[in-house]
């Protein structure tokens, strides 16, 4: 399992896009980290309550970029037919796909790394300089732990929805579809939005929440972090062995 | 050989090292099969050709012998054990399927260390094996930027990274130009002289028959012949007969017991390799020659004789001469 970790890390390493999901995902923690650092200072000076939360949990944002980088995973062996040189080398298909999962878990990781540090260094050095007292109680410590496994998750959740749908433009497009159109419109159908705490999204959502979600209907109620967590996790699993065993075990000619 | 001595009676574990054994290998994809009833062994120590017209089943052979393709049944071993037991495949087992098998940003040389990698090679192996197939000055390049030659270099050198015993190529000289076939073939005799099983498989049948000492023919997914190449020359033998007036010769032959055809224009084509008996009937009937010669072994005209010429002019490309299979009865003198 060492040499096949290994291997994929190389596969990661030796194209660019790993460099470019990076930084996509320093921007957008960076951005996102910006505007909640704007509305604590704000809110602070008019005398109200600095959401510590909220400001040192933004390095979630960056799930997108994790997202696309597992979603390439297995599509760009499909995509390049690598596929083929890959399962020669590894000829057990559910070994190369816990292999693949947990080479891009231990990328996630890292990369979630990079986004606490980059949305700490942003948040500390601002709200230091607009003399707003830093605090890490309220469940922060908590938050920036789910933050990072949620992102870790999130990669996962990518790499197995690329082995489901194996195409990697319309995985690309669906998954950013689903995260960035689909989960919010979920919210507001009549009918669906009382299943949406058990969605990917939902769950997702719940999992990185402090129990208070804003801006959702007032008959939509989130499942709590511990158990939101767990759902995303197993929509995960789930993702990765339905995709297993439709792409993977497809001949492959 | 016949299909039944190709079949696997015992266990196939008791197979030798380096031995591939197909064993009543079939594939159906829809309505379609692919492979049928297939049946051959590869001995280490040669080169194989596994032959046979575009959509015959050669690939599809290949990709279940190497796990690829789940076989509708049958079974397809290295060694005795199918490909996805081996515990080192790139170490047992080395294939080069299609030449297309490159990430456009990768590197030669990081393509081979992702599978040194994987394999548990040390990374310095993919210099290795780029030098030996000629391609260490373009390491560095991307594969995008790779000839169809190059690529195939590229992917043969995939092939030897875990310096395998039993070597599997899908179509290798595809692109290569007539310096990289030469290669190719000393290359494959280098191979099977160092007592390495080297199957390759080819729709050019001329083409193997310059590298190759055994031939596994294929045609519409079944075996038609399979052997060494003298087994499946044995009475394929043609002697070619030229001369102004060749009537009395072919009287005096067909009283002889020899079988053969006319060509359309006039040539005698007698199925036959008694050069020296044939030539002894012109002279004893007074018929002047301008032509007397046995036809070298080809490959091709045996594969179109098999199929009743059904793939002549076809992607196997036109065969020169052509090879008629003659009403006149099999005599003595024949062959087949």
């Amino acid at each position: 399992m060492i040499s096949l970790v290994r291997s994929e890390v190389l596969k990661i390493r030796s194209t660019q896009v790993w460099f470019w999901m990076m930084l996509l995902a320093i921007a957008f923690t960076a951005l996102a980290t910006i505007g909640a650092v704007v509305d604590s200072v704000n809110n602070y000076r008019d005398g109200g309550l600095v959401d510590y939360y909220d400001v040192f949990t933004r390095s979630g944002s960056a799930s997108v970029a994790l997202l696309v980088l597992g979603l390439l995973g297995l599509t760009t062996e499909f995509r390049h037919k690598t596929i083929t040189p890959t399962l020669l080398a590894t000829p057990n298909r559910w070994r190369l796909l816990a292999g693949k999962a947990v080479s891009y878990g231990v990328f996630a990781g890292v990369y979630a790394v990079i986004c606490v540090v980059v949305n700490f260094a942003i948040a500390i050095t601002w709200l230091s300089a607009e003399g707003v007292p830093l605090e890490y109680g309220h469940g922060v410590l908590g938050g920036v732990l789910k933050a990072f496994a949620a992102l870790v998750l999130t990669g996962m959740f990518g790499l197995g929805l690329g082995a489901l749908l194996r195409n990697q433009a319309a995985s690309m497009v669906f998954g950013i579809v689903y995260f960035f159109v689909l989960d919010t419109l979920l919210n507001y159908v009549t009918g669906v939005r009382k299943g949406y705490a058990y969605t990917p999204g939902g769950a997702l959502k719940a999992f990185t929440s402090n129990g208070r979600v804003g801006g959702m209907p007032h008959d939509v109620h989130l499942l709590s972090p511990a158990v939101g967590g767990l759902l995303f996790l197993l929509w995960a699993l789930a993702l990765l062995a339905v995709g297993g065993r439709l792409s993977l075990r497809r001949d492959i000619s | 050989m016949t299909e039944s001595e190709q079949r696997v009676d015992g266990p196939a574990r008791q197979s030798p090292d380096g031995r591939i054994v197909v064993d009543d290998l079939t594939k159906v994809f829809g309505s379609q099969r692919a492979v049928d009833r297939l049946s051959f062994t590869v001995e280490p120590g040669s080169v194989t050709g596994f032959l046979g017209p575009n959509g015959a089943g050669k690939t599809t052979t290949l990709r279940m012998l190497l796990g690829l393709v789940k076989p509708t049944s049958g079974r397809a071993t290295v060694n005795g054990v199918r490909y996805e037991s081996l515990p080192r495949p790139l170490q047992t087992v080395g294939a080069a399927l299609e030449a297309s098998s490159f990430h456009p940003a990768h590197t030669g040389r990081q393509h081979l260390r992702i599978y040194c990698a994987a394999a548990g090679l040390p990374a310095r192996r993919a210099d290795e094996v780029l030098d030996l197939v000629g391609l260490g000055d373009a390491a560095k390049k991307k594969t995008k930027g790779y000839s169809m030659g190059m690529r195939q270099r590229l992917a043969l050198a995939a092939a030897l990274l875990g310096d395998p015993k039993v070597l599997i190529l899908d179509e290798p000289a595809n692109g290569l130009d007539p310096e990289g076939i030469r290669w190719l073939r000393g290359f494959f005799r280098h191979l099977a002289g160092e007592g390495r099983t080297v199957l390759v498989s080819s729709h050019q049948l001329a083409e193997v028959q310059e590298f190759a000492d055994r031939a596994v023919i294929l045609n519409r997914g079944k075996l038609i012949r399979a052997g060494s190449l003298g087994e499946l020359s044995a009475g394929t033998a043609v002697v070619v007969v030229r001369g102004p007036a060749l009537g009395p010769l072919q009287q005096a032959l067909a009283a002889a017991g020899f079988s053969g055809s006319t060509e359309p224009d006039g040539c005698l084509r007698v199925r036959s390799d008694q050069l020296g008996r044939i030539g002894n009937l012109a002279f004893s009937n007074n018929v002047e020659l301008h032509e007397l010669r046995l036809e070298e072994f080809d490959l091709e005209q045996l594969f179109f004789s098999l199929t009743d010429g059904e793939h002549r002019g076809a992607d196997l490309g036109p065969a020169p001469g052509g090879y008629v299979r003659n009403a006149v009865p099999t005599g003595p003198g024949g062959s087949r």
